[in-house]
């Protein structure tokens, strides 16, 4: 018997394994021939902006020490010889996209898969569901785009799930903040009065406390113990608050409005204010170093241009930490960023014809996955 | 005439079936690592096809998923590549891609068991069932390799799969060796009982 189960383990062949091997195959001579055997020194011809040092200052307020730094590009506008076709990603984990051509995924490997038609849609904390909406349904589909839950409420936007545990979702729903359990139960309206940025759970244990920071309509951000419905604090950002971002252990709240980036302690306490005109924000995996869109136009991480193109939207980090996802509407272009390590930028164009039959680009959602969560 | 592309010469060099074309014999691992890391793709490529297939199979018996054991093989194969400067060329490549492949795929497994990402189980983390396997392979012995431990299976595997020695897979798995043995005896035991109970042939 001992040798039967031997001799069957030496002749074992893997379930679909000449494909596997294929795309494996392009997946490892990709990262090879991208690789910098030789280092060369850093290329410095950029000149550090006054607003990239501001964000600096942000940076060593959420990381004191250890932070990742990544390095100056100064690039040309336009990426040239982009890829014509998503043929694999740079870093392993799965891309999620939505918009007018529905609900997305691309895998490192290349193949891309259609969820449905949700024109917006939100990783679960491990990748394994994606919640996604509608103008007027809640839904959580599987990586293969089936339904496993929905419900039906009026002007469903922003989902976001709990991480770590994905033990409750946040949504808005016509201008109220609501919350139901990861398995569509127990849907219930938290807030009143919220303004259309999607909410911000803060990370703990996996049976939380449930802690929630929306905006108002009034533009105050607030926190709110999604249980007990109780306000634990509110704070007045000084304008209209575009994004809100937890630091990975959940100490900090980074406030992303039109003319600032504030970071507020835990318990609320203004912690520092940067004068920088962000229209994105992106929070690493290692949860303290933060990835800016500035002006439409720079992508700065820890005070330092990495990219440079007119009309850039939003950045994504790779689950690894090492590359970012810069979405670049106006070329038509995803851009792939490498953060560590030597520096390197590649691209793939014709976005939209890949993921929309309207032709419409879509929105990054985030890179999934590691066990800390999806980033992005 | 020598094969132009080393990848199909290592494999026909494997394969035995040469006929009389005369064929570069298989290069040595040193020889392919020295050239990779000069630049050599083809040197990739032959490493490449000569190790990953064992470390797919291996990552598939001790996840039984073929999309993460997949997923699993990928990156520890990048992982040794980018790490092969730091190698000590007067080990085998093998054993050092297995045990990255075993260990990724033991925390992977252990990762499935702890998660749970949804309240109830209907969106709960039920994984899906073992994927099927082709070939010779029998669905009594994945069954019966399911029955073990994510730690029990990767020590059957590495000892029956790829051959290591135990002295290989204590040092891939920094287990001391006692360890291993006794995980091979009772992994070995526990297997053959469960064989007997699913096919008593």
């Amino acid at each position: 018997m001992r040798h039967r189960a031997s001799q069957e383990l030496r002749d074992f062949r893997g379930p679909d394994e000449v494909a596997a091997e294929a795309r494996a195959w392009t997946v490892v001579r990709a990262a090879y021939l991208e690789r910098e055997p030789v280092r060369r020194p850093r290329s410095r011809r950029g000149v550090l902006l006054a607003p990239a040092l501001a964000v600096a200052a942000a940076v060593l307020v959420l990381s004191p020490a250890g932070a990742k730094v990544g390095r100056i590009i100064t690039h040309a506008l336009g990426v040239a010889h982009a890829a014509h076709a998503l043929y694999s990603l740079p870093s392993p984990g799965r891309i999620l996209m939505s918009g007018p051509g529905g609900t997305w995924t691309a895998a490192a490997d290349g193949s891309t898969r259609h969820l449905g038609s949700w024109p917006q849609a939100s990783w679960s904390p491990h990748g394994l569901y994606v919640a996604v909406a509608s103008a007027d349904r809640l839904a959580a589909v599987d990586a293969r785009g089936g339904v496993r839950w929905a419900i039906a409420r009026p002007g469903v936007s922003d989902p976001r799930w709990y991480s770590p545990s994905g033990y409750r979702v946040a949504y808005l729903s016509a201008g109220t903040l609501r919350t139901i359990a990861g398995d569509g139960t127990d849907d219930r309206r938290l807030a009143a009065r919220v303004a259309p940025v999607a909410p911000a759970w803060r990370p703990a244990g996996a049976l939380g406390p449930f802690e929630v920071a929306y905006a108002t309509d009034r533009n105050r951000v607030v926190v709110r113990d999604a249980d007990s419905d109780a306000v634990l604090w509110s704070a007045a950002p000084g304008g209209r608050p575009r994004e809100l971002i937890w630091s990975g252990d959940g100490r900090r709240l980074v406030v992303v409005t039109a003319h600032a980036v504030r970071t507020y302690a835990g318990h609320g306490g203004l912690v520092a204010t940067i004068h920088v005109a962000a229209s994105d924000a992106a929070l690493a995996p290692d949860g303290r170093t933060l990835a800016l869109v500035v002006n439409h136009r720079q992508v700065i991480v820890a005070g330092r241009q990495l990219f440079a193109g007119a009309g850039v939207r939003t950045v994504s980090w790779s689950p690894d930490g090492r590359w970012l996802l810069v979405d670049w509407p106006a070329a038509n272009q995803w851009v792939f960023v490498r953060v560590a390590g030597a520096p390197h930028v590649t691209a793939v164009s014709r976005i939209s014809q890949q993921f929309s039959a309207r032709q419409a680009f879509p929105q990054l959602e985030g890179w999934c996955c590691t066990a800390g969560g999806p980033a992005g | 005439m020598f094969e132009s592309v080393p990848a199909a010469a290592d494999s026909l060099a494997i394969g035995g079936d040469l006929g009389r074309r005369r064929v570069r014999p298989p290069r040595s691992e040193q020889a392919l690592i020295r050239g990779i890391l000069a630049g050599s793709e083809a040197d990739l490529e032959v490493l490449f096809r000569r190790y990953w297939p064992r470390a797919y199979r291996m990552a598939f018996l001790i996840v039984h998923d073929h999309a993460a054991a997949e997923d699993i093989a990928q990156e520890a194969f990048l992982a040794a590549v980018r790490r092969l400067d730091r190698f000590d060329r007067r080990r085998r490549f093998d054993p050092w891609l297995g045990a990255i492949v075993a260990n990724r795929a033991i925390d992977w497994v252990r990762a499935r068991t702890a998660r749970r990402e949804a309240a109830g189980e209907p969106v709960g983390d039920t994984p899906s069932p073992p994927d099927q396997p082709i070939g010779r392979y029998s669905q009594e012995v994945l069954t019966a390799l399911a029955s073990l431990s994510a730690e029990h299976r990767a020590v059957i595997v590495l000892r029956y799969l790829l051959e290591y020695s135990p002295g290989e897979i204590a040092r891939a798995l920094d287990l001391p060796r006692g360890t291993v043995n006794s995980r091979l005896r009772r992994g070995l035991d526990t297997l053959e009982s469960r064989l007997t109970e699913l096919d008593p042939r």
